[in-house]
């Protein structure tokens, strides 16, 4: 232990709140409190009432939820293949080839979300690939920026497999593809079933390339909440806010208890 | 996998005697594994790379047509870019020394002074980070906003209030790689430290801080980068105080229609980020190496 | 289509096998026979080049020169999947996510052999193994021992001409070990027909298991032969010290025999011109304690009791001489004068030049 006088101990972990729960916790309290409440003027949300959630959970709203839903869904299943891929390929790879493609696919981290938005608009606006106006655009955007951390955490878990395990399979007689298939891919499962559950997390709040190309039929979550706070409704929005974060938690949730069961079979 | 597959003993009986051949050592098939490389490239070529190169194609067609600079002599030139591109590198810059910092204590804590609920925390933090950024501000709105618990809705309208928006959703980015470099430190070498009499702020400056350059760096760069490219948290304020560069990307392309504008500013954008993403490949494989 | 069974039993030869990482040569043209169904220990410090020259016949490596025969097939070239090998790492490398069962199977499966044969060989091959009963567990239900018993039965129920075993009882403490070794031998008796190359570290394993040895030192073959003549006949004087342990003494040879600090010892110097420096070898538990043939005295430096033997260093003209022997009623003291003596066909005269190892 760093800190060994009993004062100072508590006076570091009163810091700590105090910097914490205002900063991390607060706000995930608040918009959880105004998504119950009519009116906010004082410390605490006033006007108790369900009537948020019935508008979050109806209409537009539940349109939204099962479009951000398959969005995130197609976009992270797309990603995580083309991520598993393109990571396979680049471990076979000599040093600085594999290089060249990390550098490669990690650039749409660096690409600002706005931009790849845009690019993608102009580039699928005009035929011969004519994607403007149809959901296949929002997913393409949610795809492409999602793919560089699928492609991240499963080559960082190809780093991390024992060599050992596929030169055993190898020296037994199988071919390389059935070692991919038989040894590898089943002992990178964990990791896969991980960067899916970060992609879909990802694609369920990303608003910025949303922003930039959905059509009026495929609204997702995070356009809903922004529409509804730009008119004003802050407490809808607070509502259909913590419908994204529970929706999005429960699939994380789903995806560990996979994850376990995967690892411990 | 397309390659033909004999069986195990198929090649029996090619004798060849003791020092025929002792060439044609090279390895076999070099290009086998470029050519399952391709396929992955080559899509991201059409839906990244392809798009991207059209946006810096378009960066240099006004609406009139044809090959020309003044997209970029009339964005470059107008006040808006100019305060833009400050606002956006300022805020990102001041935004990722706070999350620095903040990260850099909060996670001290939580790894050498646990408490108990600091596994909880942890997680926590890693739960945070699959929230969209927007939530942040979004609680703000309530919290400073026109009717709110402190209720001075001016704050939110200037860039502050987008900093603390920032450096509260940007700092467990931080936190997750310090935990994890934190969690590499042989406990033994700081109790040894102890028992040697170096007091707490010694240790934290001589043993833990060492230790965790390479993920403050790795954090700092990556947090440097997102700030930059951050759009949900500003766009959530409705503040027409704080543009940023993405912002000016929204509002040129879609609210303005002006493609050439938007495309040129993207173009600023990405290079600004793109360079300093490339700055932080370097520097993270020096310090990691 | 299953593989047919070896028409003949099949040996491994490296023919000048060189191995290079980044211009650092790990392995030095190796020259090396292992006889068909013949049990051959590489034996050798770590970085010696021994678990380089498994991994060249396994394919893992690829040699910058020479070429590796697995019978009269030439494999260099070959993918390790097409070699037709059985291979046992230190760690056993089982599939985590399989039982033993389809971790036995896996050769198999990957070579299309028909469901009815696979359950007969797999069962074959726990059965051998004495595995048996743990065909539905998961390898981490085993024992270390265990998952080593289904590594072994892994490898050979593919029928492998040649099995090679990489420091396989590494991982076990040392009560496992004896025990999986008398099992290793019993495997090789109910398999005479395959080949086996094993790599240690452990010269008790070597000497226990082998049929003959071959003896590395820093990316060289040192010396190969049965573990007798390595042990009664070292040529070298890194081979004496590896296998066995042994007292290395700088003599100078003399027409009679080998003199040491001033004593000459009678001991065959056939080939050696007199005057010449050498080394002479020989073993510890060789050397008696008191008067005797090729007597030397000196002082006692250091005493260690080792249960039944006592180990004595004894100072004599500045270099130090090892003797074990049965456990002392009344130990001499340290810095006592004490005599030493051995049988001269127990000495060894080495070439010169050759330092303690």
């Amino acid at each position: 232990m760093l800190v060994h006088s009993r004062k100072a101990r508590w006076a570091l972990w009163t810091v700590f709140l105090v910097l914490f729960l205002p900063l991390f916790a607060l706000p995930l309290l608040v918009v959880l409190g105004a998504s119950f409440a009519t009116h906010w003027s004082g410390v605490l949300p006033s006007g108790p009432t369900g009537a948020n959630y019935r508008a979050a959970t109806r209409g537009e709203a539940l349109q939204a939820l099962t479009t951000s839903l398959v969005t995130a869904l197609t976009a992270s299943v797309l990603a995580l293949a083309a991520g598993t891929w393109a990571a396979l390929a680049a471990a076979a790879l000599g040093r600085r080839s594999r290089k060249a493609m990390d550098a490669l696919f990690m650039l749409p981290v660096a690409v600002p979300s706005v931009v790849v938005g845009l690019a993608v608009l102009v580039a699928f606006s005009r035929p011969p690939m004519l994607l403007n106006g149809t959901r296949w655009i929002v997913i393409t955007a949610h795809a492409v920026l999602v793919t560089a951390f699928a492609y991240q955490s499963v080559a960082a878990a190809i780093t991390r497999l024992d060599p050992a395990y596929e030169q055993a399979a190898a020296s037994l007689g199988a071919r390389p593809g059935y070692v991919l298939w038989r040894v590898r891919l089943p002992l990178l499962l964990p990791s896969l079933t991980a960067a899916a559950g970060l992609c879909f997390a990802l694609s369920m709040g990303e608003l910025s390339a949303t922003m930039m190309l959905y059509p009026p039929d495929w609204t997702p979550l995070p356009v809903l909440i922004y529409a509804a706070t730009d008119r004003g409704a802050l407490f809808t929005g607070s509502a259909i806010a913590v419908v994204l974060m529970a929706a999005t938690l429960l699939v994380l949730l789903a995806v560990s208890r996979l994850r376990t069961r995967a690892s411990y079979r | 996998m397309a390659e033909v597959a004999p069986q195990v003993r198929v090649v029996r009986g090619g004798s060849r005697p003791g020092g025929g051949s002792r060439r044609s050592h090279t390895a076999p098939r070099p290009y086998k594994p470029l050519l399952w490389a391709l396929p992955p490239i080559a899509l991201l070529g059409l839906v990244f790379l392809y798009p991207l190169a059209l946006v810096v194609r378009q960066s240099f067609q006004p609406d009139t047509g044809g090959f020309s600079l003044q997209p970029y002599a009339d964005v470059l030139a107008s006040e808006s870019f100019g305060r833009a591109l400050w606002t956006t590198v300022w805020l990102a810059v001041a935004a990722t020394a706070g999350c620095l910092v903040l990260g850099f204590l909060l996670a001290l804590v939580i790894a050498f002074v646990p408490f108990p609920g600091a596994r909880t925390v942890a997680r926590f933090v890693d739960v945070y980070l699959s929230f969209p950024s927007f939530l942040i501000t979004l609680a703000l709105l309530f919290i400073y906003g026109g009717t709110g618990i402190v209720g001075s809705f001016r704050f939110l309208t200037t860039p502050w209030g987008v900093l603390l928006a920032e450096i509260t959703y940007f700092t467990p980015f931080v936190m997750r790689p310090l935990l994890a470099a934190f969690s590499g430190i042989d406990t033994a070498q700081i109790e040894a430290a102890g028992s040697l009499g170096a007091r707490a702020p010694r240790i934290v400056r001589r043993i833990i801080l060492p230790e965790a350059l390479p993920a403050l760096a790795a954090g700092g760069s990556l947090v440097l980068v997102l700030c930059l490219n951050e759009f949900g948290i500003v766009l959530f304020t409705g503040a027409k105080g704080v543009t940023t560069l993405p912002m000016l990307v929204y509002g040129k392309a879609i609210l303005e229609s002006d493609y050439p504008g938007a495309c040129v500013v993207a173009v600023v954008n990405v290079l600004i980020s793109v360079g300093l993403y490339g700055l932080y490949r370097v520097v993270s494989r020096r310090a990691g190496a | 289509m299953a593989p047919a069974a070896p028409a003949a039993p099949a040996g491994i030869r490296f023919d000048g096998v060189t191995v290079a990482y980044h211009g650092t040569v790990v392995l030095d043209a190796l020259d090396l026979t292992v006889e068909p169904g013949e049990v051959m220990a590489l034996l050798g410090p770590s970085g010696s080049g021994k678990t380089t020259a498994l991994r060249a016949v396994a394919g893992f490596v690829r040699p910058v020169a020479g070429r590796v025969l697995l019978g009269d097939r030439d494999v260099t070239d070959l993918p390790p999947h097409r070699r037709g090998i059985g291979m046992v790492v230190q760690q056993y490398a089982l599939f985590p996510h399989m039982r033993v069962e389809d971790n036995v199977a896996f050769g198999l499966k990957a070579r299309r052999t028909p469901k009815s044969e696979i359950r007969a060989r797999v069962t074959e091959a726990l059965e051998l193994t004495g595995m048996a009963g743990y065909a539905r567990r998961h390898p981490r239900e085993l024992s270390g021992g265990q998952q080593q018993r289904v590594a072994i039965a892994r490898a050979l129920a593919v029928r492998p001409e040649v099995l090679l075993l990489d420091e396989p009882l590494s991982a076990l403490d040392a009560q496992l070990r004896s025990g999986m070794l008398a099992e290793l031998a019993r495997l090789h008796r109910e398999l005479p027909d395959v080949s086996i190359l094993y790599v240690t570290h452990d010269q008790v394993e070597a000497l226990t298991l082998a049929d003959r040895i071959a003896v590395m030192d820093r990316a060289r073959l040192r010396a190969c032969g049965t573990p007798r003549e390595l042990y009664r006949a070292p040529t070298d004087a890194f081979t004496a010290s590896f296998v066995g342990g042994a007292n290395l003494l700088p003599v100078t040879v003399r027409a009679s025999g080998a003199e040491f600090a001033g004593t000459v010892i009678e001991v065959g110097t056939d080939g050696v011109a007199p005057g010449a420096s050498a080394t002479l070898c020989v073993r510890p538990h060789l050397v008696g304690l008191g008067d005797g043939p090729n007597r030397i005295t000196g002082t006692l430096a250091e005493l260690q009791w080792r249960g039944a033997t006592h180990r004595l260093y004894v100072d004599v003209g500045g270099h130090r001489v090892m003797a074990d022997v049965r456990e002392l009623r009344q130990p001499p003291a340290l810095g006592d004068e004490v005599a030493l003596h051995f049988a001269s066909e127990d000495a060894v005269l080495l070439p010169a030049g050759v330092a303690h190892g």
